[in-house]
């Protein structure tokens, strides 16, 4: 399969540990990473972060999944390049107030 | 209330009667205050950390709860990591407790620091570390509630010593939701029509179950979908005990060393339904043929897992409690008498060329398997199997009967030896009205044989069954068959296990003659204290069938010579 550079995003809790858990998911499975950024999102309270590798899309659909199923990741994104932001912005906030909406 | 009784007040709150640990420096706040708690958490004193993991471990399985360790900080924390790790791998609820340097000490090297998160980071479920008394209530709440829904794991609590002795007002916690964690995920009704549709088309359908079922709560769930449309179905290492043995349609297990029946008939079905498993490549073999003939559907909780080792025609994310009698619902009565033809003959060349020689060879020395069928036979099915890692494990899963849920308790994803022993404690400890059985090698029990302390000192009546046959059996098997018999370190000088036996207080047999063998067995489930039968068997002992590396699961070898031929 081809090698592309894809960007990865993901929206999570402010929490200790994740920036490093992040960043094995791709060391693991011997994916470089080329740029890794991490900032407070539109979202108050909400953490993104932004990572650019390349490698397959095979193998970044497992990196998403693994990602998204740590307790503080609220969702992750890949994109092959710079389509994006607001949807993921919407599609984070709906996916919040859905579950807020939920439990209460 | 200090930080360390809130620990304890919260762990009670959660419903913990029991915990493993051992104490030291950074943790001994908590164990001052453990001291008063006496009637109502019992303490177990394991002789290395490893053992208060892995009993944590058996407990945890034995009594579908989760199991509590406290260690202390630095070699405490890393004695641990094997389990964290194993209980990662197998989805088993741990809450362990490390004791951590004051929060004004981390990282400055201190005595008996360690980078806790940093290190269980990838092994855990989830981690965090505590360092004001106001976080500890609401830290295990969050912990447990983590380690027990959804695909269960472990959780690590790393605990600063300031954070123990500080003081805070309780607050009784409890956790349930939490706004980035979605542990059952609804399931999509055409998904479930979907499925349902496949099977009732299929003329060849085959279930594969993993510990799933047993994880949530699902056997009977599962039972009834096997007998409404009359499907044949298989177990990985860890669902063995999920139906009963003596179901009509149960063909046995599956992979590397499994029976022959699910094997063969992963790459004969036209639809596999996989359900609470993950396609481990010591279930699949050679991926690039696995039942690819077949139509799959795999039923799993945690999304990650679907399409992660085998591509799936159908993936339905969810409990199984919830999916299966949903499915059922819709599911045709079927008759597949004529597909389980298949299974009946994999049994009877099974049955001639391997089960037989295994236990019944009438001379030489005492087989593995003897071992174990006169366990079955004895403890009527009844036991909880503990076994540890290599070919006691292969020949306990496979000879071993079940008439109960829960029955079967082994290091599967990591393969840990060692793991044998000290999970027996806990599984006897979380089950005490039931017997406890370890299969274990010389090797694996020599790996954490110091439990046997813990043993004594709790009276623990674990029945110890040593398949002693001075290698490390496993290994040395591998080299046999793929190595040119070199047999490279895999001999071992055994001490006398008479005199360790005494030495703790165990009751102890050797046993060297097959006219013997029963009426030791016999002897020692004649009560529930803790006994050693040390069997001394066949030293080359071989595990058959075996679909060898690298190979398709219907490529199976009956024994060194013959192949299995099964035709079209």
């Amino acid at each position: 399969m081809a090698n592309n550079l894809y960007e990865i995003t993901v929206y999570s809790e402010n929490q200790v540990g994740l920036l490093s858990f992040i960043a094995n998911t791709f060391t693991r499975r011997s994916i470089n990473i080329e740029s890794l950024r991490v900032f407070p999102s539109e979202i108050p309270g909400v953490h993104k972060f932004t990572i650019k590798s390349r490698t397959t899309e095979e193998q970044i659909l497992q990196v998403v999944k693994q990602i998204e199923k740590k307790v503080d990741v609220h969702k992750a994104f890949y994109y092959v390049d710079d389509e994006r932001h607001v949807r993921e912005i919407e599609a984070v906030q709906a996916l919040i107030d859905s579950r807020m909406e939920e439990n209460r | 209330m200090s930080g360390a009784d809130i620990l304890l007040q919260s762990l009670i709150d959660q419903g913990i009667d029991t915990i493993f640990g051992y104490p030291g420096g950074s943790i001994m706040p908590v164990y001052d205050r453990l001291y008063d708690y006496g009637d109502r958490l019992r303490h177990i004193l394991v002789r290395h950390e490893q053992g208060a993991i892995h009993a944590a471990q058996g407990y945890a399985r034995a009594k579908h709860f989760p199991g509590a360790v406290i260690v202390t900080s630095g070699p405490g924390a890393t004695n641990v990591i094997t389990g964290i790790a194993d209980a990662m791998i197998d989805s088993t609820p741990l809450v362990v407790i490390t004791g951590q340097v004051g929060a004004n000490l981390l990282g400055t090297d201190a005595f008996q620091e360690t980078d806790v998160i940093g290190l269980t980071g990838p092994i855990t479920k989830w981690n965090y570390q505590i360092r004001r008394p106001e976080d500890v209530a609401w830290a295990v709440a969050r912990a447990f509630y983590i380690a027990k829904s959804g695909r269960p794991g472990p959780v690590v609590l790393d605990f600063a010593k300031n954070a123990q002795t500080g003081m805070a007002e309780y607050k009784k916690e409890q956790c349930s939701f939490i706004r980035s964690y979605d542990p059952y995920p609804e399931v999509k009704l055409a998904d479930i029509a979907k499925a349902a549709d496949m099977i009732n088309a299929s003329k060849r359908p085959l279930i594969v179950y993993g510990q799933g079922i047993i994880l949530g709560n699902a056997e009977k769930e599962l039972l009834s979908v096997i007998e409404k449309a009359d499907i044949p179905a298989g177990s990985t290492l860890l669902g063995l005990s999920g139906i009963p043995s003596d179901c009509p349609n149960y063909l046995g297990m599956v992979g590397m060393h499994g029976n022959i029946a699910p094997n063969v008939m992963t790459q004969k079905c036209d639809l596999l339904i996989a359900v609470g498993m993950r396609f481990d490549d010591r279930v699949t073999g050679k991926t690039d043929e696995y039942a690819k003939q077949a139509k799959i559907i795999h039923i799993d909780i945690d999304a990650a897992e679907i399409n992660k080792n085998v591509k799936v025609d159908l993936g339905i994310i969810g409990d199984a409690k919830t999916v299966l009698p949903r499915i059922e619902a819709l599911l045709e009565k079927k008759d597949h008498s004529e597909w389980k033809k298949v299974a009946a003959k994999c049994r009877e060349i099974e049955e001639e060329k391997v089960i037989g020689p295994e236990c019944r060879p009438g001379k030489g020395y005492i087989n593995m398997g003897e071992v174990v069928e006169t366990v079955a036979e004895v403890t009527k099915d009844s036991a909880i199997i503990i076994t540890d890692v290599g070919e006691n494990q292969m020949i306990g899963a496979r000879y071993s009967r079940y008439n109960q849920t829960r029955s079967m308790i082994t290091s599967g994803g990591l393969g840990t030896m060692g793991f044998g022993l000290p999970a027996a404690i806990g599984a006897k400890i979380g089950a005490p009205e039931r017997p406890v059985c370890l299969f274990v090698g010389d090797g694996g029990l020599q790996m954490t044989i110091q439990e046997l302390g813990t043993i004594m000192q709790e009276h623990t009546g674990v029945k110890i069954v040593l398949l002693n046959n001075n290698w490390l059996g496993n290994v040395r098997l591998w080299q046999e068959l793929f190595f040119n018999e070199r047999y490279s370190f895999t001999r071992m000088l055994n001490p006398e296990y008479k005199l360790i036996a005494d030495a703790y207080g165990i009751s102890y047999k050797v046993v060297n003659r097959r006219e013997d063998l029963r009426a030791a067995v016999e002897e020692m489930f004649a009560d529930d204290k803790p006994y050693l039968l040390n069997v001394e068997v066949e030293e080359k002992g071989m595990v058959f069938p075996m679909v060898p590396p690298g190979k398709s699961v219907s490529e199976i070898m009956l024994n060194k010579k013959d192949w299995l031929e099964y035709g079209e």
